[in-house]
Parts: C-alpha cells; structure tokens; sequence
C-alpha cells in the first residue's frame, strides 16, 4: 500500500494506492492517527488508484468510519476501481459511507 | 517393535539401549556410600554406565547441568539436604526430568514410602536390602518403559493429523504391533497426545495379552523371568483358539469428552487390584500399566465388569457439559447421542494431579474445541438418511485457529439450514467469535425457516458483542427439497453457486452489509432455484482472494469458471474436494485466509 494526504478545502483526502490488505493494519492504524488529529468535518478518501481490498482491508474502513464518528467525522470513499468497488457493494458499503463516483 | 521394546542389538545382555548412541547410564542417588556401591558394582558388571550423587542437592545439579544424559535414576528416599520425596517433586515440575523413569529403594515394610511415592509419580521401587537379581530387573523394565515412551512420542510427531477429523469409529485388531500402531494414532485424534499414547497403548497392549491370549499376571511374571514372553505371545496368537479373536475399539468424540472403548473377547480379570498401584506389585517388573496408565493419560477409566471391556474419558480441558463447543442440540433427524451407560457400570474417580498439566497444549486443545463446532461425519450421515442429500464441508486454517464455521441444522421433514460463516481477521481473536457463533445459533432455534429474519437477528445479537473493526460475512439459507427452493439471506458473503443439472452455474447473491456493524441492519431474502441433482455450493472469501503461487487470484468470475470446468470434467454432483482441488492444487501456502466451502448436492 501507498497513500498520502493532502490537505484541500474540502477537508483531508487520503489517496490509497496498490493493496490494501491484513499486512496494511498496522500503518493504517497511523493513518487513521494522523487523519483524526486533523478535526476536519468531512475525510475522502481517493480509491481510484487502489487495485485491491480484501476483507480486512473493509475492517480497516469500519475502523476509520468508527473512529471519525466518535470525533463527528463524515468518511466519503471516492472514486473506487471496478475490483474494489465489487467489495463496497458486496458489503453494502454503500450504507456506511457516501460514496462518490465523479 | 522388536521384543517388548528392547532394541535388537542389547537384547542378548538384558538392557535396553540408550535413546542416542551412549550408552545406557543410570543416577545412583543414596547418601550411604556402602548402598551406592553395591548398587553400581551390580550396574556395571550388567552393562550399565552409573554416575553417583549423595544427597538430592548434589543429583539435582547432576541432572540440571545433563538433562538428556540419563535413562534411569535410582533414588534413595531418606537423606540429608535435599531428600528423595523433594528431588521428585523438582524432577516433575521440570519438563526435561520429568519423564525419566525413577525407581525408588525403600524399606519392603514401608508401605507409607510407597504410598507417597505412587502419589508422587513414582512406578517402580526396589526394596532394600537390595536384591540383585530384582536390581537389574526392576531397571531394565523401567528403562523400557521410557523408552516406549520416547518412541511413542516419536510416532505421534511423524504420524498425519488426519484423525482429528474422527467423531466415531471402530476399529479392530489382533497383534501387539497393531495396539500400538493404534494407540498412536488415536491419539493424535484426541487433546494431550503425547501422554495419552502411552496410557492407550498400555490398554490396547493388555487386551491381547491378558485380554485374548490369556496371559494372566502370575504367568507373565514367569515369562519374562525366563524371556520367554514375546515367544510365548506370538505363539498363542498363532494358536487355533486365539486365530480369531480380535479386539474392538470404538472411538467417540462427544460434547465435552472423547472416550475410547476397548473390548476384548477374553474372559476379563480382576481389574478391581489394578486401576491403583496396589502395595504388593510396587516391587514387581511389571503389573502397574494400569495404573500409570490411568494417573497419567486419563481423566477415567471405567472397566465393565467381567472386565474385557473398558472406556478411557478423556475429558476437554475446559469440559464444562454446557460450554459452547457443544455440537449442535439433536432433533428428530439426528442419529448421535451419548452412548448409555450399561447396567453394573464401574467408574473410576478422577485421580489427575498438576505435574500432567500441559500448558503448551492450549493451542491444541482450542484447536481441537473449534473442530468439534464442525457437523462431524455422522450428523452428515444421517443428513443423507433423513433428507437424501451429501453435504460436504472443507475447511482449512491460516494459523493453528481459524475464524470460519459452517453448519447445519434439520427442521423438519423436507426442509434444512445450511449456513458458513466467516469472521474478519484470523488467529485467536477471530476464533473466539466462532465458538461467540456457535453458542448463539444454538441458543436461536426460533425463526429458523425465514432466514432474512434470522439473519438479521444473529446480527443484532453479535453487534454489541464484536469489537470495532471486527465483523463476520454470513451466508444462511434453507433448502426445501418439495419445493426445489434454497431460501438464504446474506452478509457480506460470496455468491452462492448452484450447479445445475445441465451443468451450468447459476449464481446467487451474497451482498448484504457484514454481521457486528449495525444492530438495525435489514437483509433481503432471495431464492435460487435447486432441482434434483443440481449441487449447492458456498465458500468463504479466501477462495477469491487467496493468491496462487503465480501471484494471481480468482476473484469471483474465476471461482465461476473453475466450478464450470470441474463440473464439465466430474459432472453436477460434486464434493467439495473435487470442486476445488483445482484451487488446491495451485493456492500459495500458509493460506494467508481461513477457507471454508461446502457442497450439497441434492440426489
């Protein structure tokens, strides 16, 4: 996995790249770090570059989505490939995250 | 095996050779320097390397600094410092000592010695003065028997593991050579192996020996006095009247316990005077595998009165009656319940003490409990009586635990549950949500037959339960065989496949939010069409995301069109082996992902 944030406007985007899988919990867990101090409403996430998710991959959104909530955080996924979208469908994501596709 | 255990070459001298190429070398504890003497004088002149200690201090540092270095160590009990009853108890809390064979010398009147010997693990005593001939005797046998034991233990390292995978089985055979090949690998079907081989083997050993060849204690004696017992055994089992006579082992793993059953078609014997160590035989060669057999494999031995036949309880460490690897509750459909207890049923208290515990064996005993939450072979059996269908589960882990679990449960005459689920992450963790599973669908028997509700109620359950981050997929479902109609709900799931009779594939829908997020959840029911001969199949996410050894995976699209090649070559009704030992053949090992599927086809 690779990823950087970059602050706009808008908020934080966190763009993911390659593979986010079980051997990405620990550095997404500093990334979640990093994101929370930032106190911004609205966090995105940019999957467009991101080719794969597996499950624990989804677990580590969940952990996101939770951690944002306690700190009255939106997560919004945006722009996921067609592999990792078939995941967020799979698992109705949907309901959990506003997902954009522009 | 070679002559009750000895190795070929020393068996001429008497002595059973050392486990490595030294020689066989005995401890002589005593801190009367006349004793020690004696002692080693008749050690050596029979072949024996001896090293000498005074007191239990002076051993304790000899067997510290060369745990491996002894065979056998005869132990004085009264003498200054370190005395013999607290050599033993250190010798038994230290995992390297603790199996070396250790013969006591006590006063022959001293029964209180011998009684608090037993008590400490000690088989074999020597009375004192000492007598030459029961000197050698005495030793050799003990070395025997740990060496029997160093062997076992070998065995169990070498033998597969698949006979964890047995519920129920019975088993039959005739020689020494067999007893033992068996004890092995029982087993290895059961939690703390490596003790358990030794107490199997000396039952299975005693049921054709005294058992079917009728080789009573007064005669062994003789025999192996005059090293005529392994002549005498193969003799009587070549004999007409012994030619036929088998023993018969039943192994059951049932909620809570594993018991071994073992029935030979002799005439039975007192076993009354053997279950404990009794005074009169502490000083014997032989007559104690009983009694070890029991104190140090056994959570219960029960012998059937004439006493050809006994049951071995081994109970799961954590055995409470009502823990949650219970199997699933039994309706009308199931075939399984816990044997009856015969009339005139002995039972023989628990007798247990803590230098058996085995830590290390945690791991393995889990294992064993998350393999008992699995549908075992004969519930799969009587699916096939009650409702005409083969179900096939396989499941393979990531790590010694897992965080998959499948299931079944029948609920009424046409009309079955079917369901896998899968919990985020692996290890420990993700096991303990197995056996949290298990206990609340058990505990639901409500609302079976609707399974958007049922699905949804498991998820309200488990939320609250499961940590964040952590979550299940889940796919349950209920096949109607006069409707031809598999009912499920789904979380998260993989699609269901069915394979229909043209062999094409249908595929059904998995998505659904996954179980432990969020309590209101909703889930939709949906229906795939299954006719007569069509196969069901579900599997967990590891079979599209677990790489080959190309890198590559085969995500959703591949699993369909590897079920379509394999039901092209096998044809519409397969097991779950068939349909992915393509998969199997190819996946990157460890898995780094638990993988459960299961077929069900409908005949």
């Amino acid at each position: 996995m690779k990823y950087e944030i970059l602050d706009t406007d808008a908020g934080p985007v966190l763009t993911l790249r390659d593979q986010l899988t079980f051997s990405c919990r620990e550095r997404f867990e500093t990334i979640i770090d990093k994101l929370m101090v930032r106190h911004s409403p609205v966090i995105t996430l940019d999957l467009s570059g991101l080719e794969y998710m597996d499950s624990a991959g989804l677990g580590m959104l969940l952990t996101l989505r939770d951690r944002a909530e306690q700190n009255n955080q939106e997560i919004r996924l945006r722009n996921p490939s067609p592999e990792v979208g078939e995941l967020l469908t799979l698992a109705c994501f949907d309901t959990l995250f506003t997902i954009e596709r522009v | 095996m070679t002559e009750a255990g000895i190795p070929p070459s020393s068996r001429a001298a008497g002595i059973p050779a050392a486990p490595s190429s030294r020689a066989t070398r005995a401890l002589v504890v005593d801190d009367e320097r006349l004793n020690r003497e004696v002692i080693v004088a008749n050690l050596r002149v029979a072949g024996y390397e001896t090293v000498t200690a005074v007191d239990g201090q002076d051993a304790w540092e000899t067997l510290d600094a060369d745990p491996h270095g002894f065979d056998v160590i005869l132990l004085d009990r009264r003498m200054p410092r370190m005395d013999g009853m607290a050599l033993l108890g250190k010798l038994k809390a230290d995992e390297r000592l603790r199996a070396i064979p250790v013969i006591m010398q006590t006063a022959y009147a001293s029964s209180e010695d011998v009684a608090d010997g037993i008590r400490a693990g000690v088989f074999y005593y020597l009375a004192k003065p000492l007598d030459r001939r029961l000197l050698l005797s005495v030793t050799a046998a003990a070395i025997e028997e740990h060496q029997r034991f160093l062997r076992l233990s070998d065995d169990l390292a070498k033998r597969a593991t698949v006979l964890y995978l047995l519920d129920d089985g019975t088993f039959r055979y005739r020689t020494l050579e067999e007893a033992t090949a068996l004890a092995v690998a029982l087993a290895r079907a059961c939690p703390r192996s490596t003790h358990l081989a030794i107490g199997l083997s000396e039952i299975l050993t005693n049921a054709v020996e005294h058992g079917n060849l009728g080789i009573t204690y007064e005669e062994k004696t003789r025999l192996l006095t005059d090293r005529r017992w392994r002549k005498e055994i193969d003799a009587r089992l070549d004999a007409p009247e012994h030619r036929d006579k088998y023993v018969t082992v039943r192994f059951q793993r049932l909620p809570g316990e594993t018991r071994i059953t073992v029935r030979d078609e002799g005439r039975g014997f007192d076993w009354r005077s053997f279950v404990d160590l009794d005074l009169s035989r502490a000083f014997s060669t032989h007559g104690r595998g009983i009694a070890m057999a029991r104190k140090l494999s056994f959570d219960q031995l029960e012998y059937q009165d004439p006493g050809n036949e006994v049951t071995c309880v081994i109970r799961d460490k954590t055995g409470a009656a009502d823990g949650p690897h219970q199997l699933p509750q039994s309706s009308s459909a199931w075939s399984s319940s816990p044997p009856p207890q015969p009339p005139g049923h002995v039972s023989v208290s628990e007798m247990r003490t803590s230098n058996e515990e085995d830590n290390a064996s945690d791991l393995h005993i889990a294992r064993q409990m998350q393999e008992e939450l699995l549908p075992p072979p004969h519930e799969l059996a009587a699916m096939r009586r009650a409702y005409g269908v083969d179900i096939s589960g396989y499941l393979e882990t990531s790590s010694t635990l897992g965080g998959d679990l499948w299931g079944m449960a029948p609920f009424d005459d046409h009309r079955f549950a079917l369901w896998l689920a899968d919990f985020s992450g692996h290890g420990v963790t993700a096991a303990l949500n197995t056996f949290r599973l298990h206990a609340l669908i058990k505990n639901m028997p409500e609302g079976r037959e609707q399974p958007s509700r049922y699905l949804a109620d498991i998820n309200q359950r488990l939320t609250g339960l499961l940590p964040t981050g952590q979550y299940a997929t889940m796919l349950y479902g209920l096949i109607d065989l006069r409707d031809e109609i598999f009912t499920y709900a789904a979380a998260a799931a993989p699609h269901p496949l069915i394979i229909t009779p043209g062999c094409d594939i249908q595929t059904g829908n998995g998505s659904g939010l996954p179980l432990g997020i969020r309590r209101t959840a909703a889930y939709e029911e949906r229906r795939l069409h299954l006719p007569r001969g069509a196969t069901l199949f579900m599997a967990s996410d590891a079979l599209s995301e677990c790489p080959a050894t190309d890198g590559s995976r085969l995500g959703n699209a591949g699993i369909a069109a590897m079920t379509a090649r394999v039901a092209n070559e096998h044809g519409c009704g397969l097991d779950v082996q068939t349909l992915l030992a393509p998969f199997l053949a190819t996946v990157r090992r460890p898995l780094g992902d638990d993988l459960t599927a299961l077929c069900c086809v409908r005949n």
